[in-house]
């Protein structure tokens, strides 16, 4: 059997900078991907493929997830759970499943953290109830990788100074800001009037050609489509189609790793898999990497037992799956009528494709009496209401008390939501505090197609992210109050976003509380490393994505001195 | 017990539960194993608590060939009456909608408890319209058929169903006609939505993708 020199598990995020990086200097590289490897022409603006039926994702009768949810308390104080899979409730917590990942999917919202991020615990002390912890790494080290995916993942944007600008070793973004639509200069205009500070918003997706990718064709359906003309930095259009032109870098797509299997000595001896016509295979390697998605990657290590580690793979101290992290926050709509605006502003209204870039980071740490003590707070984010037309006609087919609408009422106001108004939307990130009833762990009742137990998420929330999102959310109305949108109303909750999630495998300096070493070694197996986002102890209030990059891209580096 | 009475509103579209209860189990139970209690009821028990047991079997195995015929035509009058044609905007015949969810029935990628639940409940449509105007639903006038919607849309189930068929007239309405609804785009140009570029031509419709 060969010896790859490294082997992936998984192709997004997390697997493709590592698989650049080593394969351009020279290393064999195997890249395992549970999911079929689409490209640009498998890619079009079709609601169907995109967000209505099981297509980058699996089918949930094959795989699924069993949620725990808060169901009340025991007399004794104690939280009770409720216990469903996702099959039997319908609520789906795959994202991408391909080669490239849910970075196909992604808007590509982009932000670094910041210096503070990186030592929540020592800046803001400790919260009752969270597992907040200080990273064991600074800022400074991130920085340069941070700088690294602005060029090789292709990072469009514009620096402007503000308050809580992170340190950067280059003036600007490498690629200019995608065009914008007419409604960022009325958000710009509400924001000044507020005395806020509007920044453009930084993005994943090119604004000029790179390479053999086109710059962005502005169609307007970008989150949750794969991209037909390449300019969405995904793992797969930026990092992994040039490490297989490397020569040195090969992808086996329909790859489903089930698990580790380990030795004697404590290694990782092989990665055990099931192919597409689901026969029984193994590969070996020198160095193993897991980058699956927060959820997976726990769920892969949990089912990864070995003589050296009963309870599953870098598991010996009880933490894989522990402090699995989410987005806090929330989102808010106001609506503007065509009407309101003369006619050349209300035609600029209704074009689709800019992006509206813009956010707000006026609070992302919050100093404010009316709070309460100083604490971490959060990024605010605009954009237009989803423009999926299926899903925004079936959104509106109750009324408001909640009956089923049909017949002439109905297409009246299919009628006014489609054609006469226009969404702006927010959407309010913090961070989502690690607790302990956050977290994975294995439901050995329910299996997939392959006969593995799947991942069991415990759903647990900190009140204080509400606090927060609340926050956030009242200070964002304020804006669409400004810009004279009506109908103004936001929701926060404890609900997690299923597409942004983390955590799991936390990094440190101590074996006793966390899964991984400050270089994302495992502590108990070697030759194992973690380069999704379960490495982050505390979230940050951002899109994970461009610190998953970073650290990939750090990682690899570390990997690469050590081959 | 939950489950008893999840059974008991599904021998037709009557709903036997008291208002309250009503409520908690509608909170508490999931839409999709509402589906899954649906698909364990046996074929021909689900009429015992109607008054009017004169109703075809379920239909999963019945070969239709056309849309005019039972139990396509019962379809074509629901989906018509929950999106009814006037003269600025297409109805469901407009836009394909009968026949489009007729393939839907059929292709892969449908949820197979969804496929029967809607099967199953288009002869419950006729059991009620039976039993409370003689005659099947097709066959009522705007006023009646109204009328059976209303009473059926009272029941949980019956709610699911029709919010079921509407949206999958979304879909015929809004979707790329490549999938056999929206025809001539006739859905994009009544709500002036602009389709995103470029749009998926035959051979790379989702379910030939994977």
């Amino acid at each position: 059997m060969k010896e790859y020199d490294v082997c992936i598990i998984g192709s997004g995020a997390g697997g493709g900078p590592v698989a650049l990086t080593l394969a351009e200097a020279g290393y064999s590289v195997l890249v395992l991907e549970k999911g079929p490897w689409f490209t640009e022409a498998d890619f079009f603006k079709d609601e169907l493929a995109c967000c209505r039926r099981s297509v980058y994702t699996p089918d949930l009768k094959d795989e699924r997830h069993v949620l725990e949810e808060y169901n009340g308390q025991n007399d004794d104080g104690s939280y009770k759970w409720s216990s469903e899979s996702t099959f039997d409730s319908g609520s789906d917590f795959w994202n991408g499943n391909c080669v490239g990942g849910s970075s196909n999917f992604m808007s590509g919202y982009f932000y670094r953290l910041k210096p503070k991020d990186f030592r929540l615990l020592s800046e803001f002390g400790e919260i009752k109830g969270a597992n907040v912890v200080d990273w064991p790494i600074d800022y400074a080290a991130m920085e340069p990788y941070y700088t690294k995916a602005e060029t090789v993942v292709g990072i469009s944007g514009k620096i402007l100074p503000h308050k809580h600008q992170e340190p950067r070793s280059t003036p600007d973004f490498p690629y200019p800001p995608t065009a914008e639509h007419a409604v960022s200069g009325l958000i710009d205009k509400a924001c000044h009037e507020l005395n806020m500070t509007p920044l453009p918003t930084p993005r994943a997706v090119l604004s000029v050609p790179k390479d053999d990718r086109r710059s962005c064709e502005y169609s307007g359906f970008c989150g949750s489509y794969g991209c037909s003309s390449g300019a969405k930095g995904s793992s797969r259009a930026a990092l992994l189609n040039k490490a297989v032109e490397s020569g040195n870098c090969e992808i086996r797509a329909h790859a489903k790793v089930y698990k580790l299997s380990s030795d004697q000595s404590g290694k990782v001896s092989s990665a055990d898999y099931f192919d597409k016509e689901n026969i029984k295979r193994s590969v070996s390697a020198k160095i193993f990497v897991v980058a699956c998605q927060a959820i997976e990657t726990s769920r892969l290590l949990l089912a990864s037992t070995g003589p050296k580690h009963p309870n599953g793979i870098a598991n010996n101290t009880g933490q894989v799956g522990k402090n699995l992290l989410f987005s806090a926050g929330g989102s808010g709509t106001g609506e503007f009528t065509y009407k309101q605006f003369d006619s050349q502003l209300a035609q600029a209204m209704q074009q689709r494709g800019p992006f509206v870039n813009r956010g707000l980071q006026d609070w992302y740490f919050i100093d404010d009496k009316e709070f309460g003590a100083p604490a971490k707070g959060g990024v605010i984010d605009f954009l237009f209401r989803h423009p999926n037309g299926i899903s925004k006609a079936n959104g509106e087919k109750w009324d408001d008390n909640g009956n089923l609408m049909w017949g002439k009422p109905l297409k009246q106001k299919l009628k006014k939501v489609f054609a006469e108004t226009k969404y702006l939307r927010f959407e309010v990130f913090n961070d989502w505090l690690p607790t302990d009833d956050c977290f994975v762990s294995l439901d050995n009742s329910v299996k997939d197609k392959w006969d593995s137990p799947v991942a069991k998420i415990r759903l647990g929330y900190h009140d204080h992210d509400l606090k927060v999102g609340r926050y956030l959310a009242n200070k964002s109305e304020l804006v669409l109050k400004q810009m004279n949108a009506k109908n103004i109303r936001s929701s926060v909750s404890g609900a997690p976003p299923p597409n942004l999630v983390a955590g799991g495998c936390r990094f440190g300096n101590d074996p006793a509380t966390s899964v991984l070493n400050a270089d994302c070694q495992a502590h108990d197996a070697e030759n194992l490393y973690v380069t999704d986002g379960s490495f982050m102890p505390t979230g940050g209030s951002v899109p994970y994505t461009w610190t998953i990059y970073a650290n990939a891209f750090r990682v690899a580096d570390i990997i690469k001195q050590r081959l | 017990m939950r489950k008893e009475l999840i059974k008991k509103t599904l021998l037709c579209w009557e709903d036997t539960i008291p208002d309250g209860l009503h409520e908690r189990i509608q909170q508490r139970q999931s839409r999709r194993n509402f589906l899954k209690a649906a698909a364990i009821v046996p074929a021909g028990i689900y009429l015992s608590g109607c008054d009017n047991p004169a109703s075809t079997p379920t239909t999963a195995e019945n070969k239709i060939s056309s849309v005019e015929q039972a139990p396509w035509n019962t379809f074509a009058s629901v989906q018509n009456h929950l999106f009814p044609k006037d003269d600025e905007s297409p109805g469901a015949d407009d836009i394909n909608a009968t026949t489009y969810l007729k393939l839907v029935l059929e292709l892969p990628g449908t949820d197979d408890a969804d496929k029967k639940f809607i099967r199953d409940g288009v002869n419950w449509t006729n059991d009620l319209s039976r039993q409370m105007f003689d005659r099947n639903f097709h066959q009522l006038d705007f006023g009646k058929k109204e009328q059976v919607l209303q009473r059926i849309s009272k029941s949980r189930a019956g709610e699911s169903w029709l919010s079921l068929l509407l949206l999958y007239i979304f879909e015929a309405l809004i979707a790329d006609p490549v999938y056999g609804g929206n025809t001539n785009q006739v859905g994009w140009q009544w709500l002036e939505h602009a389709p995103g570029f470029p749009l998926p031509p035959e051979d790379k419709r989702y379910y030939l993708l994977r």
